[in-house]
């Protein structure tokens, strides 16, 4: 009876972290220096966070969520966890790291490069995120 | 017909009026472009290269690929008899569309109307850009095949009919944007009959003039209530073509739009639209609709 206990333990144990180690699995997105240190070239003020804003719920929210919490309508039928904007640990990275991820993308995040092709909006991008921060 | 000159003078006054003097008070926010140092052309006038029966003044960026599914259904009139014309039969366009360059787009379709085949190609003449330039202009053109048997068609150049149609469109503010488009149609081939004194007499003429407004109202910053009206212009000898009223809604998404709508045209190829409409609005004659477009980026 007590192998049947932690054998039923043990299994809850096993699929209760294999979900929880899903959710916070994000393998680590190198970001070449060279675009890390890459200048936003467009200032943060109230105009491009409104012009972001309009980006960000046609192409982002649907995944990240309207506060980019990661809790966007499609974020549960994805791989890899979307993250959360809010938090520091997403908002240490430099403007050039965003600019550079939302650029580029991997796995189930497109690249923006050409859908969002003029680089002054995908920088106004940035700034609303930074404007997700709490 | 006189009559519907008369009502047309209205709704072209109202959006000219709306394009020249309103939209200069909001000419300066009218733009996506965020930087005010660089000054740029105004994004998004609408959220697709169609606006329910008509182009619009978008001309998608270079390398765009475009999918469209484009449906009507029959008319409304049987109310539950064929639910609304839902369940009736219904006329289709599957059409793909590339942007090789930029400013132009060029694409093809097939419509289950007589299988016509469309070839056309858009380009953006001018774009209008805060402090330059108040109004986009796009020429559209096509050239349509009607692939039906022979017997059909007396010589093989019947078989083909053109459009073309000058887009001018302001977008007043983010949430309005208004579109004016004058257009022509011309068919190889039209019907004739022979006349008490033998003579063969046409019973429309090869070319047709129309106009074309429409409007969008942005309610949320992906979703908008659109409306359109297309008057013909050209008086023929029989069977002159209704007006088209048409209003609906939209919804864009990062790569697609949808568009749900009534309107009087059933056809989806615009100068079989514009000759050859003969549901009347007076009478309820609508069907319902709906575009597709799905878009990807290369």
């Amino acid at each position: 009876m007590k192998i049947k206990s932690a054998i039923a333990i043990l299994f809850a144990g096993f699929i209760a972290t294999s979900f929880t180690l899903r959710l916070s699995d994000q393998k680590p997105w190198p970001v070449p220096d060279a675009a890390k240190n890459k200048k936003n070239t467009v200032a943060n003020n109230a105009e491009s966070v409104a012009a972001g804003k309009v980006l960000w719920n046609t192409h982002c929210k649907s995944c990240h969520g309207g506060k980019g919490l990661g809790d966007g309508t499609k974020a549960a039928q994805l791989k890899t966890e979307p993250g959360d904007f809010s938090k520091a640990t997403f908002q240490s990275q430099t403007d050039g790291s965003i600019f550079y991820k939302l650029s580029e993308g991997r796995d189930d995040m497109p690249a923006f490069k050409k859908k969002i092709a003029d680089e002054d909006d995908r920088w106004s991008l940035v700034n609303f995120i930074r404007s997700l921060k709490k | 017909m006189k009559n519907y000159k008369k009502y047309l003078l209205i709704p072209l006054v109202t959006t000219l009026l709306l394009m020249f003097t309103i939209g200069n008070s909001f000419a300066q926010d009218s733009t996506t472009a965020p930087a005010p140092k660089k000054i740029k052309p105004v994004k998004n006038t609408f959220g697709s290269a169609w606006l329910m029966d008509n182009q619009t003044v978008m001309v998608p960026i270079k390398g765009t690929l475009e999918f469209d599914i484009q449906h009507r259904f029959g008319t409304v009139n049987n109310a539950q008899k064929d639910l609304f014309g839902i369940f009736a039969p219904s006329n289709i366009r599957l059409g793909i569309s590339y942007s090789p360059l930029s400013k132009l787009y060029v694409g093809v379709g097939l419509t289950k109307e007589r299988m016509q085949i469309d070839l056309n190609a858009k380009y953006a003449l001018l774009q209008q850009t805060p402090g330059k330039m108040p109004i986009s202009v796009t020429l559209f053109a096509n050239v349509v095949m009607d692939p039906r048997n022979k017997s059909n068609f007396r010589n093989d150049v019947d078989r083909f009919s053109y459009f073309s149609q000058l887009i001018i469109a302001r977008k007043i503010t983010e949430r309005i944007s208004v579109q004016v488009a004058p257009d022509f149609s011309w068919f190889n081939n039209v019907e004739a009959y022979v006349d008490s004194k033998g003579v063969i007499q046409k019973k429309m003429n090869n070319g047709h003039f129309a106009i074309s407004m429409m409007g969008r109202y942005k309610f949320t910053q992906k979703s908008a209530f659109v409306i359109g009206y297309d008057q013909p212009l050209t008086q023929h000898p029989t069977n002159n073509p209704h007006p088209n009223i048409c209003f609906g809604f939209e919804t864009t998404t990062s790569s697609h739009a949808f568009q749900v709508f009534a309107g009087n045209y059933a056809g989806i190829v615009p100068q079989s639209n514009n000759v050859y409409n003969q549901n009347d609005y007076t009478k309820s004659q609508y069907v319902i609709g709906f575009n597709i477009t799905r878009l990807w980026n290369f």
